[in-house]
This record gives C-alpha cells, sequence and structure tokens, in this order.
C-alpha cells in the first residue's frame, strides 16, 4: 500500500538522517582534535576550501600534531559582521573593509590592536575592475562608458555588501581624481555615479551573488574585485576585464575575534591562522586566486598593470567616508535616488 | 488545567510576534512610521501587495478553469493535471524559484530567447509573478473542487429547461456557492503571496523601489542590522496577511464553531 | 445527488480545458521536468557535489529538525487540539486564530522574531545564556523555528477529527469506569490514528522546505547550520549548479511522496 511505503521510506530516511547528523565517537588515543571557526566575506571562498585550509591543516598538525577542523561562513562581509556582532561564535574574522572589522571592535568582540601587525592588519588586497562579455561587445573602457544607455551593469547592494562599497569608492574616488572628465567636484562625482546606478538591474547581496548573475547572462558589465573576475575565469566562465584608468586599492583586513577564541580556547590556533595568511608562501597562493599580495616578495607578473590608484586613506579615511558617501542622505543614497528618478 | 495549556499555546505563538510588535515600536510610532514610509520600503510593501493582488487574480480565473475542467470534463491528461496540482504546495519554495531558474533563466533555451526579444523574466516583474502563481496554484483550485462536486447538474439542467440564460444560471445557480470557495483560495493565495521569501530570494531582482519585495527587504534590514525598520515593515506585512487569514477562517466555519 | 459524469469538453469548454492544462502542466510540471532533465544531464557531478559539499550533513540536520518538529508537534497539537475541540473556555477563540497565526507569517519574520528573541538584549536572552544554549547560529535556534512554523499541523489535524467523532465513545468509557488517562490512552488516541499520520505527513513537509527562518536563525553555517534548504542557497552561491539542482531535486521527491500520501482532502487545507 502506498501509504505503508511511504512510511517505511520515512522511517529509513529518519534513521539514515541520525546516523548522519551524529558525529562518531571520541576515540581515547586519537590525536587532539581542534575546532577554528572563521567567517569571512564571500570572496575567498576557493582560496580558502581549495588551498589555504588544508594547507594550514597540513602545517599546523606537522608543527603541533593537532588536527584541525574548520566551521566556515562564507556571505557578503557587511552581513558577516553583523552576524559575527550578532552571535556567529567566529574565532577569526576575514572581512572585506576596514569597516566591517570595526563592528566587531564597537561589539567589544576583539580586544586588541588588530592593527598592530606588520601589514597593518591587512591580509589580501585587489582592486576594482569592470567585467565585459569576451570581445567586450559594448566597447566599455572605463567607468563613464558605464553609464551611458543600453549598458546593463551589475553591482551588489552596499546595506550589505563590502564589495558594493569598494565599487562605489572606485567610481568617486576616479571621478574626483580627474580621471572621468575634468570636473573634480563631488557633485560631479555623483552625476558619474547616479548615471552608473541607473544601468543597474539587479543588486545581489554580496560579490559573489553579483558575479554568479552575471555568469548566467544577467547584465552587460559587471563592477567587481578583480580576483573574483579571476576566480570565475579559472572555473571556467568567459568574460574579459576591462581596468579603469584609476580605480581603488582594495585592502581585506583579517583579524582574531578575540572574546570567542578565547572562549573556545583556540586563541594560539587563530593566531597562527591570521600570521599564516600572510606568509609568502600563502600569498603567492592568493596570487593564484587573484588577489594582489601585501607582503614583498611574491611575484606580481600575472597581474596587469594598473593606471592611478588610490586607497581609502587617500580619499579620506573610512571614518569620513562613511559620513560623506555611505550614511543616509549622503552621496552613494543621493545618487540612487537621483538614478531612479531618471530611470522611469 | 487543560484551559492553561491553551493559554500556554497561545504564549507560544504570540510572543515572537510581540517581540517583533515591540521591537518596531522601539523608536516610537513616529519611527515606525518614518521606517514603513521611506521609499524603499514602501514601494516594497507596494510591490508585495501589487504583485499578490495581481497573483490572486490569475489564479482565481486560471484556478477556477482548472477546477471546473478536473469536475466536469474528461480529457487526456486529467489525474495527471490533478496531481501536478498539489505539487506547489509540497514543494519547498526555495526549490520553486530554482525551478524558474532552470528553464527561465538566460542561459537556457527558452530564457535566451525571450532575452534575445528584450523580455527580461527572471530577475524582473515577469519571473516574480510566475513563482507567486507557481506557489499559490493549489489554493483556489482545491477549494472550488468540493463544492463544484457537490453542485447536482440536475439544477442547472432544470434552470435551461425553464428557460434561463447563461448568465442567470450563473447568477443564481452557480455562483453562490462557488463564492464562499473563491474567497477561501483567493485569502490562502493571498496570504502566501504576499509573504512569500524563498522563490524571491532566489530570482527577484532585489533593486531598491524597483523589483525588491517587502519579505526579501525585511532580510536587506536584518543583515544590515537595522532590526527595528525590519519589525516595522514585518507588522505591516502581518496585518495584511493575517486579516487575510481571518477572511479565510470566517468563511471556513472553522471546527471551532457551535 | 446524480452521480458524476464527465463529459467531452467542447466549444467554450475545449478553451477552458486547454487554458487549464496549459497552465498546470506549463507551470508546474514543465519547470519540474527541467529540473529532472537539469539533474541527469550530469548525474555523476551532482552525486560528487552532494558528497563533497556537504549535502549528506546538511540532509541529516534536515531530517533530525523533522523528526524534532514531529516530536515536538505530535505531543503540543494533541494536546492543544483536544482543549481547542473539547474544552469551552473564555479566550478560546483567540486560540483559534493563535494556533493559524504561524501560516500566516513569512519566514523571514520567524527568523527576525527569533533573532529578536534570543540575540542581544532580547526578551528571552537572559534565559538562554543562563541555560548555556546558544540560539543564533547554532542548532537550538533552528529547532525552535521548525517547531513555530509547522505548530498548526497537528493541533488543526486532530481539532478536526475529534469534532467529528464527538464524545460520545469518550463518554461511554468514563460511565463504564475507565479513568481519564484511560480513557485517553484507549479511546481518543486509537480515534486519532488518521490525525496523527497526516500531521506527520504535513509536518515533515513542511521542516524539510523551511528556508528563510532557518537563514535568518542559522546564518547556515557549514557542519553546524547547514539545512538541506540553505544547502541548495550555499550551492548555487558557490557555483556548483549540479549539487544544488540535485538537493532540489532531492528535496521535491521527498516533500512530493509526503504529500501525494496524504487523502486528498488534507492537502491544501494545510
Amino acid at each position: 500500500m502506498r501509504l505503508h511505503a511511504v512510511s517505511k521510506s520515512v522511517t529509513l530516511s529518519v534513521l539514515l538522517g541520525l546516523l548522519t547528523a551524529c558525529s562518531g565517537d571520541a576515540d581515547p588515543d586519537a590525536p587532539v582534535t581542534r575546532k577554528l571557526v572563521i567567517g569571512a566575506y564571500t570572496t575567498p571562498r576557493e582560496a580558502m576550501n581549495e588551498a589555504l585550509l588544508p594547507k594550514f591543516k597540513e602545517a599546523w598538525q606537522a608543527k603541533t600534531g593537532e588536527i584541525v577542523e574548520f566551521e566556515t561562513s562564507f556571505q557578503a562581509s557587511g552581513s558577516q559582521a553583523r552576524a559575527i556582532a550578532g552571535g556567529f561564535e567566529a574565532d577569526v574574522a576575514w572581512l572585506s573593509l576596514e569597516p566591517d572589522v570595526q563592528t566587531l571592535v564597537d561589539a567589544g568582540l576583539i580586544t586588541r590592536d588588530w592593527r598592530a601587525t606588520p601589514t597593518k592588519g591587512i591580509v589580501s588586497s585587489s582592486v576594482v575592475v569592470i567585467g565585459v562579455r569576451p570581445g567586450n561587445p559594448k566597447g566599455v573602457a572605463d567607468w563613464a562608458d558605464l553609464g551611458k544607455p543600453g549598458i546593463e551593469v551589475l553591482t551588489p547592494n552596499v546595506r550589505t555588501s563590502g564589495g558594493a562599497m569598494w565599487n562605489v569608492l572606485g567610481v568617486v574616488g576616479a571621478a574626483r581624481r580627474g580621471h572621468v572628465g575634468a570636473d573634480t567636484s563631488e557633485a560631479h562625482a555623483e552625476a558619474v555615479l547616479a548615471s552608473v546606478l541607473k544601468n543597474v538591474r539587479v543588486m545581489d547581496k554580496g560579490a559573489r551573488d553579483s558575479m554568479i548573475s552575471f555568469e548566467k547572462g544577467i547584465g552587460d558589465a559587471i563592477i567587481s574585485y578583480e580576483n573574483e573576475l579571476v576566480v570565475a575565469a579559472l572555473a571556467g566562465q568567459k568574460l574579459d576585464t576591462v581596468i579603469p584608468k584609476s580605480t581603488v586599492v582594495i585592502e581585506n583586513p583579517a583579524a582574531v575575534v578575540d572574546v570567542y577564541a578565547e572562549r573556545h580556547g583556540v586563541t594560539d590556533l587563530a593566531d597562527a591562522f591570521v600570521a599564516f595568511l600572510t606568509e609568502p608562501a600563502q600569498q603567492a597562493t592568493l596570487a593564484k586566486y587573484g588577489l594582489r599580495p601585501v607582503v614583498d616578495g611574491v611575484p606580481v607578473a600575472n597581474f596587469p598593470p594598473l593606471g592611478d590608484t588610490f586607497t581609502a586613506a587617500d580619499l579620506g579615511g573610512w571614518g569620513s567616508l562613511k559620513t560623506t558617501v555611505f550614511d543616509d542622505g549622503a552621496l552613494y543614497d543621493r545618487a540612487l535616488t537621483s538614478a531612479q528618478g531618471q530611470a522611469q | 488545567m487543560r484551559a492553561s495549556f491553551g493559554v500556554w499555546i497561545c504564549a507560544l505563538v504570540a510572543l515572537p510576534m510581540l517581540a517583533v510588535l515591540a521591537r518596531a515600536a522601539d523608536g516610537g510610532l513616529s519611527g515606525a512610521w518614518e521606517a514603513i514610509t521611506r521609499p524603499a520600503a514602501l514601494h516594497a510593501l507596494g510591490l508585495s501587495f501589487g504583485l499578490s493582488l495581481l497573483v490572486v487574480g490569475i489564479d482565481l480565473i486560471f484556478g477556477l478553469a482548472t477546477a471546473w475542467a478536473l469536475v466536469r470534463w474528461d480529457f487526456p491528461g486529467r489525474r495527471l493535471v490533478s496531481a501536478l496540482v498539489d505539487l506547489p504546495f509540497a514543494v519547498p519554495t526555495l526549490v520553486a524559484g530554482i525551478l524558474l531558474v532552470v528553464m527561465l533563466g538566460p542561459q537556457s533555451t527558452l530564457g535566451g530567447a525571450l532575452a534575445g526579444v528584450g523580455i527580461d523574466v527572471i530577475y524582473a516583474w515577469p519571473g516574480m509573478i510566475l513563482a507567486l502563481c507557481f506557489v499559490t496554484l493549489p489554493f483556489v483550485v482545491r477549494a472550488v473542487e468540493p463544492v463544484l462536486e457537490e453542485l447536482d447538474p440536475a439544477e442547472e439542467e432544470a434552470a435551461r429547461t425553464l428557460g434561463a440564460g447563461e448568465a442567470l444560471i450563473v447568477r443564481q445557480v452557480l455562483l453562490p456557492p462557488l463564492l464562499p470557495a473563491l474567497a477561501v483560495g483567493a485569502g490562502q493565495s493571498f496570504a502566501r503571496a504576499i509573504g512569500e521569501f524563498g522563490a524571491m530570494a532566489v530570482l527577484s531582482g532585489n533593486v531598491p523601489r524597483e523589483t525588491l519585495v517587502g519579505s526579501v527587504y525585511v532580510l536587506g534590514e536584518v543583515e544590515a542590522g537595522d532590526s527595528v525598520e525590519a519589525a516595522a515593515v514585518s507588522v505591516v506585512l502581518l496585518v495584511v496577511s493575517i486579516i487575510a487569514q481571518l477572511v479565510v477562517s470566517r468563511v471556513n466555519q472553522p471546527w471551532g464553531r457551535e | 445527488m446524480t452521480p458524476r459524469h464527465r463529459t467531452k469538453p467542447q466549444g467554450f469548454g475545449l478553451v477552458v480545458t486547454a487554458a487549464a492544462i496549459l497552465w498546470v502542466v506549463g507551470l508546474v510540471g514543465v519547470p519540474l521536468g527541467a529540473l529532472l532533465l537539469a539533474v541527469g544531464a550530469e548525474p555523476a557531478q551532482v552525486v560528487s557535489e552532494l558528497v563533497q559539499q556537504g549535502g549528506l550533513d546538511a540532509l541529516g540536520r534536515s531530517i533530525v529538525l523533522a523528526v524534532f518538529a514531529v516530536i515536538v508537534g505530535g505531543v503540543t497539537g494533541t494536546l492543544g487540539g483536544i482543549v481547542l475541540a473539547r474544552q469551552r473556555f473564555w479566550g478560546r477563540a483567540v486560540l483559534d486564530v493563535a494556533v493559524d497565526l504561524p501560516l500566516a507569517v513569512s519566514p523571514v519574520i520567524v527568523g527576525l522574531a527569533f533573532v529578536i528573541l534570543y540575540g542581544r538584549g532580547g526578551w528571552l536572552e537572559p534565559l538562554a545564556t543562563a541555560l548555556g544554549v546558544k540560539v543564533l547560529f547554532a542548532t537550538p535556534g533552528l529547532f525552535l523555528a521548525t517547531a513555530f512554523v509547522c505548530l498548526p499541523f497537528f493541533v488543526r489535524e486532530v481539532a478536526l477529527v475529534l469534532e467529528e467523532v464527538g464524545t460520545s465513545e469518550e463518554d461511554a468509557a468514563r460511565t463504564l469506569g475507565a479513568s481519564e488517562w484511560q480513557v485517553f490512552v484507549w479511546v481518543t488516541l486509537p480515534q486519532l490514528r488518521g490525525a496523527l499520520r497526516v500531521g506527520t505527513l504535513l509536518t515533515v513537509a513542511r521542516a524539510l522546505g523551511e528556508f528563510g527562518a532557518v537563514l535568518v536563525l542559522g546564518g547556515a553555517i557549514e557542519g553546524r547550520t547547514q539545512t538541506a534548504t540553505t544547502f541548495v542557497h550555499t550551492m548555487m552561491e558557490e557555483r556548483h549548479d549540479a549539487g544544488a539542482f540535485g538537493m532540489s531535486l532531492i528535496l521535491a521527491a521527498m516533500t512530493v511522496l509526503l504529500v501525494q500520501a496524504l487523502p486528498t482532502g488534507a492537502r491544501t487545507k494545510h
């Protein structure tokens, strides 16, 4: 009888599920296993899963005999920061931009001076670039082209995505430095941003989501991290990269979340992991995934040359940028409003 | 003792809702009002409302047609159609979104062709409407079917032989028993559509004030750490769907009535 | 009532029938077929991604959540249904509405509600901390969310059946000297067999399909709070389309089977 069969299969599935969900028993003679919880932004997914985590596990086991298990979460940087602040007990946070780490400091979760490292807390770097379809059919050469009619642009939502904020800085910074027309005023930068936002059809949660949308055929151009495009190309996706004349240097911070690491008793492990990320060997690995190194002694020949570059500090630092660009009613908000006013 | 258990269940259900209400009022009534009337929030709510109404309209027409065809006529594949009608209720709504992406995404043949002529489906209203139609498909059909089955064709025959025109038959004979069933189906569809999240998370465009619906707006606010704004918009969505649910309950003659 | 005699549709009826077929088959059948094709096109890839990306763990977690929901829902639902059907008390109408409430709430709002309750400054946060239970981004939160959304099913089914069968058997047992407990176990429960079966099937289907609440509350952490549905979501994000489609097909198959096992009337009463 059908119902009988369903009851049987439900029971079987339940048993299977319970078996799968229960972890194995601890063997008293087995080496010590320790768990490291990492909360990261969306982009380093492949680099972590395919290279960094296995390498760290190997190195640590060789050094201490302990086995490291990882629990990882990759989501949009802003969301990840809020999740960690809201109770996600990550031992290490690797986020897209400094303000997101500051969120953790403000929540009292990072008690040390996380910037007191040789690389000032930064572990990876990239630049904001434009991705286009193979052959660049719409002839996109620079930021201004993204504002032309008939081009669909992808960029994520600034409220959740760190990448989106970097993208905005790329456009605005380039304009203010006189590389998008001669006018370097804030009003002009706002107008340029508005013209780009007018062409945005999908605002995904994070840089990775945005990239996936692009790969699925949405949009003509995507503003994203250079390394996001590299990873896409490695995965077999067909796209071309356009490096604008002037763009922002993305600096991604990583820090030990002291409160949680201490609570889990893995502070040493977390410290080691963050330091591990900036070792030349690991930076070289990151370079394979398109992340530009932040230490010397790592070959950068494969990276395309850049034009004018600037950092968040060059634009006044994140503190001032949050107020002038990203707050409610600030530059981004005004640009989005005027973009939607024009769109209809 | 038993009565107190009833109170206990009420508390289990009410507490989370009260928490949302309380958080929405955290900035005072004016704060909540401001959060709701923000352009992006207002548009998201309006879009949810509008799309849901449109989808209910579509459901009423096609649902009635489907129920009619299933009850009154014999056609090849009737059993298959009847089996298919129940599936959207079983399938997780996230999967519903995935289904549409598989079938109509730009990399599919159908989707690519449509995109070629300038029709965007995924990440645009057409796709969202299709997804909502999918998840609400069973309600009108299954609400109307039992009523149609109960209808005695003899009544209609009698009316016809007495010379009544089709319009009169529809109005006097068919509509009265059908209306409550249609109301129930519409109410259930509306309640489901307005709060729909899974499918929307997969295939709505998320562009504020264009393709961002209420439920995804709430998620955005939660992820942005703005729980007050999220709660305020949630209260509006809750009130609307609770009203729709109440309509259904009252019409349905709940088993609680003496 | 004259027995239903179906005729072949003609004229306008033909149009209506064609519309109905197009509607249902086009909206439901074809997409499911497309999913089957997508999975069938690369079965090895699907299996490898499911196994290597933590799909089994996620599916196992969803099943455990479903079992939990059935147990909790079954107990509270049976008791609640009895109260609703048999007791007359002030506020009963309120319970009537309250029980249906989880059906009207968008899943993301359910998640938000629990985040507010158990997050920083929440009303129940001190309680959870005192008990040493982590709710947000941990499995207890998943259990809570799932139990909440599945609450109505058992209650309604049980109450429905009890209304229909009435109290005559129970009263008879009482006059024969049976205690309340004996009445409950030997008279009431057997009457509820069908209702409990329907409640179980509906609860499992709903628990397996829950997405919004577990996403908000759990954070889809691989190996800890990843469920079958959030696994699909994560796979799409990681470009592992095959894994996403595979799990979608598994979920679709399981839930469809469950609902097909229901008696026809029960399906959309949800």
